[in-house]
């Protein structure tokens, strides 16, 4: 077997508060990844993500626990490990007294390019992500959206093996998030680039990822490939319902019902509803809703969306039995 | 090949600071200039000639003027990109991610640091001439100009290692309280207007002053230019600046590493 290319081992990071008191911002977590994989982070805000990029991209020092690049501590080999490693921050770090050429040059030469090659990789970069036109412009021009183009073109632009990409798509337009993640799985594919992704967007790592953790408050509590995670909500099939409102007695009714097994509420209109089987619930649930002075606009039974993990995993910490891909 | 990639990095980065700093030259001019102009026109010129100040004072106060100018721009030019870049724009990260060790970085800005400083104590010159150029009487032989370049260089390095460790302490909204609350007081403590040796008769205040690295500076440019015999004597005044510089970048370095590797 080979060697992961990233193993974190027991990390942990106390941040002292401005009041003196300790906030414990990852908390004592374990997890690997392979060469090649796509690996998804997911979990609310100040769930600990950026904390825990910061740590492994050598920003940030460790409370406690080891995190090992290719084999090697990134304590005792910071630039080994950095020499591998590629990020795109959640804010906005770029050069602004520099042009957009000269932001991806600069970084391709600290990477130790040579200035031809820089050049012509930086061109490519700008022309696919759209910025050629603003080759020259200062970067403290730039919109959000280009702000974040460039960020991406720059983290990619010295081929790393690891590309740590916070909240990456956040500001982007659906055709620049295309984009992305055409360069993101080219690299992948080509050069086995292993990805590290924090995002928001459920559909991203459900599209792409070979991994999720979800993670919250310091803690991974869910990992494995989707559909391993699909097991840890209390079904596979999803019967989602779409009504004009929903009302206390069609829950009641619904929660009495021996083939649902648990309901959540997603917001004033719309229902996920678990069933205990896998036979016939449609036929099942929709007597219910009949019976009720609701009017049903619109129902479906599907897979467990990666939304409804997420969620039914973060409000049922104590429950979940955490799975780790060894 | 490993310190071959390395020096190149650190070659880069100056590269990319000084960039960043000629394409904003009026500005470092302005900067750089305003200073000692205003205190020469004020002490060089304007008071010796109506006889509030001696006339051999602006001999006395050329020295000086060197020595500020140069470690002044040589503190501004390393602390305040410095501090707005961890602080503010976070700029610094990428040049921090680069598979070198983070002190580079450091070295990269202390360097371009000395560098203005020494087109800030170059600025000098002209300014005095125009202003002074009558009453300098420099004492400047071949072997005084080594020791002018070697005492140049080293408060040039002192410069640059305070701007370090100050960079590294100032927050960006405390740049504005920096001035009267830090360069004034060195300005007026270094033994620009006055001569060391000529406290004796503020005893309490000569050894108060000796916390504060321009006096050595200034000290050793006095000697080696005027060949004054009234300045420090020259082993002490080396030795002054060498200690502080070490001091100042030993603990510069290690607020950068704390700043870099949070
Ligand atoms: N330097 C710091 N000092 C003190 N607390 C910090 C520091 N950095 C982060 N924290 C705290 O650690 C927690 C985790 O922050 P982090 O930025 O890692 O969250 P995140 O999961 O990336 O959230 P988001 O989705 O909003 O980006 C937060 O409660 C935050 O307030
Ligand atoms: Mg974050």
């Amino acid at each position: 077997m080979t060697k992961p290319l990233l193993e974190v081992q027991n990390l942990r990071k106390v941040f002292k508060k401005a009041d003196g008191s300790q906030h414990v911002a990852v908390d004592d977590i374990s997890f690997h990844l392979e060469t090649g994989e796509i690996f998804s982070f997911l979990g609310p805000n100040g769930a600990g993500k950026s904390t825990t990029i910061n740590m492994i991209t050598t920003q940030l020092t460790p409370t406690s626990g080891t995190i090992k690049i290719a084999g090697r501590d990134i304590r005792t080999d910071p630039i080994n490990a950095r020499r591998k490693i590629g990020i795109v921050a959640q804010h906005n770090n770029l050069d602004r007294g520099l042009t957009a050429f000269e932001n991806l040059v600069y970084h391709g030469r600290y990477f130790g390019m040579t200035t031809q090659a820089a050049e012509q990789r930086a061109n490519e970069l700008l022309a696919d992500f759209g910025l050629s036109e603003w080759r020259q412009d200062y970067v403290k021009s730039f919109s959000g959206g280009m702000a974040q183009r460039l960020k991406i073109a720059r983290a990619i632009m010295h081929r790393p093996q690891l590309l740590f990409l916070d909240e990456p798509t956040t500001g982007l337009d659906p055709a620049y998030r295309e984009i992305l993640w055409d360069h993101v799985l080219r690299l992948n594919r080509q050069q086995q680039t292993t990805v590290f992704l924090t995002t928001h967007y459920m559909e991203e790592p459900e599209r792409f990822s070979d991994h999720v953790a979800i993670y919250q408050q310091g803690k991974i509590r869910a990992l494995g490939t989707i559909p391993e995670l699909r097991q840890l909500v209390p079904a596979a099939s999803i019967v989602y319902a779409t009504v004009d409102a929903v009302t206390a007695p069609l829950l009641q009714e619904l929660n009495q019902q021996p083939f649902i097994k648990e309901i959540l509420q997603k917001d004033e209109k719309n229902l996920a509803i678990f069933p205990n089987t896998n036979d016939q619930i449609l036929q099942q649930v929709l007597p219910i809703f009949e019976k009720q002075p609701v009017k049903l606009e619109n129902i479906r039974l599907s897979f467990a969306s990666l939304d409804d993990i997420f969620v039914h995993v973060t409000e049922h910490p104590t429950e979940m039995e955490v799975k780790t891909h060894a | 090949m490993h310190n071959q990639t390395t020096l190149n990095v650190f070659w880069i980065m100056v590269k990319r600071d000084l960039l960043i700093q000629w394409r904003n030259w009026a500005e470092f001019i302005f900067r750089v200039v305003m200073l000692p102009f205003i205190l020469i026109l004020t002490y060089g010129y304007v008071l010796p000639k109506i006889g509030v100040l001696p006339a051999s004072f602006p001999n006395d106060l050329f020295p000086g003027m060197v020595g500020m100018s140069l470690l002044i721009t040589g503190i501004h030019g390393t602390a305040v990109p410095l501090s707005m870049d961890f602080n503010n724009s976070r700029e610094i990260e990428d040049r921090l991610q680069a598979p070198v060790p983070v002190m580079v970085t450091a070295w990269a800005k202390m360097f371009v640091g000395m560098i203005e400083s020494w087109i800030g104590a170059l600025l000098v010159l002209p300014i005095s001439l125009i202003f002074m150029g009558q009453s300098l009487r420099l004492h400047l032989t071949t072997g005084n100009i080594f020791l002018l370049f070697l005492i140049l260089l080293l408060s040039s390095f002192a410069s640059a290692a305070l701007g370090l460790l100050v960079g590294t302490i100032v927050k960006p909204n405390q740049i504005a309280a920096m001035f009267p609350g830090f360069l004034m007081p060195v300005i007026f403590t270094g033994a620009i207007f006055f001569s060391w040796s000529a406290l004796v008769k503020l005893p309490f205040y000569q050894v108060l002053v000796l916390v504060n690295p321009l006096v050595y500076i200034n000290e050793a440019l006095r000697h080696t230019m005027l060949g004054a015999s009234n300045a420090m004597p020259l082993t002490y005044s080396l030795l002054g600046i060498l200690a502080f510089t070490i001091l100042m970048g030993v603990m510069g370095m290690r607020r950068f590493r704390k700043m870099a590797v949070r």
